[in-house]
């Protein structure tokens, strides 16, 4: 999952970038609204986490542009506790709102919520076939077994079950898994794949020459 | 409850002002309409006492017989007519004077000289005589009516001579007092008399039950008493209107600042009409409210900014610790992250530090030492003391400090200087220039600071000394501003009776800020 986190206050950009790429998610960061808004279109982002005083572009001017051209999943972050500022995001088109100084945690389980409903998906448990991905604690289990996955593979893993029964391109599963600080090959993906598929079952997954991987629903 | 209220009172006063007139004008009607139908009683009364004296002086006062007139019915002498012809039987020129006199009410005349023994003879006849009476008298006498006119005649001696049919019985004589042949009257009862003695004594009485005039007397005190009633009435329900009508302003008020006071701050008054007592009140209560609603949302607005400035280094030190604190970290790790909570620990530290100082100025509590010193000296010390940011930033201070005696607090002026110094440096341009100058004037003394940074735009030029107000909002933010700094410096300059005032050119070239305070010498 790759995030665009849009904060002016360094430490704080900082930190929830450490933060978030350990929780295993591909982290952009953009200091001020101008950079934070060419990023949020050139990138599909499975979430932005938006702070609304920025500097240059505006929170909410972001969330206008963005909204003319894209659904991605946004979180608004702010100082502002008021109902008044609140609705204004939610009715801009934020997903969600989240009011500074919030809890690290809660945070994580916004942005799972959130890149799980943008997926269709209500429940933090994902099942396919007999496999269970427990998106919370980020395992997964066969027949109450449970698998080892390392980070990236358990990230391919739930990105392809969240889009199942579409064809993923590779360039699609590298660009949200992989943020700008990465420059890992593309194969790496292949390599992956293979790992995930000698845990899991070759049949699960399915090669689609050309295009990419797809899991059937 | 009702007597409390304003409109009650004066509905209370007023019923009382009104009951007054209305008994004052009731009685008064009564007492004149009484008066009157008694007058017109009287009145009745005399007429009739008159011709039935006429009659007895006129009519022999022999034995019964043919009559010596003529009957005239209708044409009787009045009481005006002198002595008639063929009064054969008088009781001699005193008699006729008498009674000729008695005719009006006036001065007495003497009883004639009767002696001894004509007196008697005449009282003999007296008692037998025959009183007829004339026509136009039998007419004023209507004995058929029980309530109308009823008349009695005595002899001098008590014998009633003659009495009408409808007279009351045992109606007793009246005394005579002295010589009187006045026209005299008296109330028995319900019955209204007049009487009228004659020279000799005789007394004619003429009567009236008073029955019906005291009831339509007692109709006419209801009819007064019930038309009164109606004006109190119309007149109580005419206040209430009128009185709900001047109250209503005072309502709009009350309900008005029961809204306010219930929290709706931008409630105001309705004023119609700003020319009446009420409405000036309402205009003053009006700007009143507007003046407690801009405080209470200037309250509001700093309590919204000091939250979210706090809420940002806040913010940074959760997150860090919660990060941190996920998984084993190395001792650099930590200590980067220790680093991260103290800087934003010291940058809440400032805020509150100003927050605290700002809301002292504000209550009044924070104390001014005034004491003489120079400001031309507190600058050059003040400078010494910004000179080594000024120099990362390869700045020029250009100094042009006169000596200038104030007499003040020199340690909070100096935080003034400190200040405007070090907005001056940082929000200047690198090489840029800083200007400071001191100079006295008659009774002030100038402070002037400048740089040449790239100017305040002119939008936020009047905001500049707003608590939290920032023209560019997140650099200044990221620099560990507060946002307090000129907010500070105002409230110091004005508890010293100064002024500030900035102006600034953001024109390409010749951009730049210039701080100017103003210091009562």
């Amino acid at each position: 999952m790759r995030i665009l986190i849009v904060e002016d206050e360094p430490r704080l950009l900082h930190n929830l970038a450490k933060a978030l790429r350990e929780e295993s998610y591909a982290v952009d960061t953009a200091a001020d609204g101008d950079d934070g808004i060419v990023k949020a279109l050139d990138c599909d982002y499975d979430a932005i986490v938006l702070d609304v005083m920025l500097p240059g572009l505006d929170g909410w001017q972001i969330l206008e542009r963005l909204r003319r051209k894209k659904k991605t999943p946004v979180l608004m972050l702010t100082a502002r506790d008021a109902t008044r500022d609140r609705v204004r995001g939610l009715d801009a088109g934020a997903d969600d709102y989240l009011i500074k100084p919030f809890d690290l945690a809660e945070l994580l389980a916004r942005l799972r919520a959130l890149i799980r409903r943008a997926a269709g998906q209500a429940e933090s448990t994902l099942t396919v076939r007999d496999l269970v991905i427990d998106t919370r604690s980020r395992t997964v289990s066969r027949n109450g077994e449970a698998i080892a996955f390392t980070a990236r593979e358990y990230a391919i893993l739930e990105y392809l079950v969240l889009h199942r029964g579409e064809v993923v391109t590779r360039t699609a599963i590298y660009e949200h898994l992989f943020d700008e600080s990465d420059d890992t090959l593309s194969n790496l993906v292949d390599v992956h794949v293979f790992s995930i598929r000698k845990k899991v079952g070759p049949e699960l997954i399915a090669t689609r020459r050309g295009q990419g991987y797809c899991i059937e629903t | 409850m009702f007597t409390k209220s304003i409109r009650g009172r004066l509905l209370a006063w007023l019923a009382f002002l009104l009951v007054c007139i209305l008994t004052g004008f009731g009685v008064t009607a009564y007492q004149l309409h009484s008066t009157n139908r008694f007058g017109q009683i009287d009145d009745d009364l005399a007429v009739r006492v008159a011709a039935l004296r006429d009659d007895l002086r006129t009519r022999p006062l022999g034995g019964p017989g043919p009559k010596h007139f003529p009957f005239e019915p209708g044409g009787g002498p009045g009481p005006g007519q002198g002595p008639l012809p063929g009064f054969a039987p008088g009781p001699g020129p005193g008699f006729g004077a008498g009674l000729s006199a008695g005719n009006r009410p006036g001065p007495k005349p003497g009883p004639g000289p009767d002696g001894p023994f004509l007196r008697g003879f005449l009282d003999g006849r007296a008692e037998q005589r025959e009183v007829r009476l004339s026509g136009r008298t039998l007419v004023a006498f209507d004995e058929s009516d029980t309530n109308g006119f009823y008349f009695v005649i005595w002899s001098r001696n008590g014998t009633a001579l003659k009495r009408s049919t409808n007279a009351p019985s045992h109606l007793p004589r009246p005394e005579r007092l002295g010589a009187d042949v006045g026209f005299n009257t008296r109330t028995l009862g319900t019955f209204r008399e007049a009487y009228q003695f004659t020279g000799i004594g005789d007394c004619v009485l003429v009567g009236q039950s008073l029955a019906a005039d005291l009831a339509a007397l007692r109709r006419y005190a209801w009819w007064l008493a019930g038309a009164g009633a109606g004006v109190l009435g119309l007149g109580l329900w005419g206040a209430w209107l009128l009185a709900s009508r001047a109250i209503r302003p005072v309502d709009d008020i009350s309900a008005a600042a029961t809204r306010i006071s219930a929290g709706n701050l931008s409630e105001r008054i309705n004023v119609a009409d700003t020319d009446s007592e009420l409405g000036r009140l309402a205009t003053i209560l009006n700007s009143t409210f507007a003046r407690l609603e801009a405080a209470f949302a200037q309250q509001k607005q700093f309590t919204a900014d000091a939250s979210h400035e706090l809420r940002t280094p806040l913010s940074v030190i959760i997150t860090e610790a919660q990060t941190t604190l996920a998984r084993d970290r190395s001792a650099p790790e930590y200590r980067e992250t220790v680093q991260a909570c103290l800087d934003a620990a010291q940058q809440m530290r400032r805020l509150t530090q100003s927050m605290l100082e700002l809301a002292r100025f504000d209550a009044g509590q924070e104390a001014i030492e005034r004491q003489p010193f120079d400001l031309g000296e507190q600058a050059r010390t003040c400078i010494e003391l910004v000179r080594p940011l000024a120099q990362q930033k390869g700045i020029q201070i250009h100094t042009d400090l006169q000596p200038v005696k104030l007499t003040g607090d020199a340690d909070r002026l100096s935080q003034v200087l400190v200040n405007l110094l070090t907005n001056a440096i940082h929000y200047n341009r690198d090489q840029g220039e800083i200007s400071l100058s001191t100079r006295s004037q008659p009774g002030a003394a100038l402070l002037n600071v400048s740089d040449t940074g790239p100017g305040i735009p002119a939008e936020d030029l009047p905001r500049v000394f707003e608590r939290f107000y920032r023209g560019d909002k997140a650099r200044a933010h990221r620099d560990g501003h507060s946002g307090l700094g000129l907010a500070i410096c105002k409230a110091i300059v004005d508890a010293h009776g100064g002024s500030i005032a900035v102006q600034s050119s953001t024109a390409e070239g010749c951009s730049g800020t210039t701080f100017t305070v103003r210091l009562p010498a």
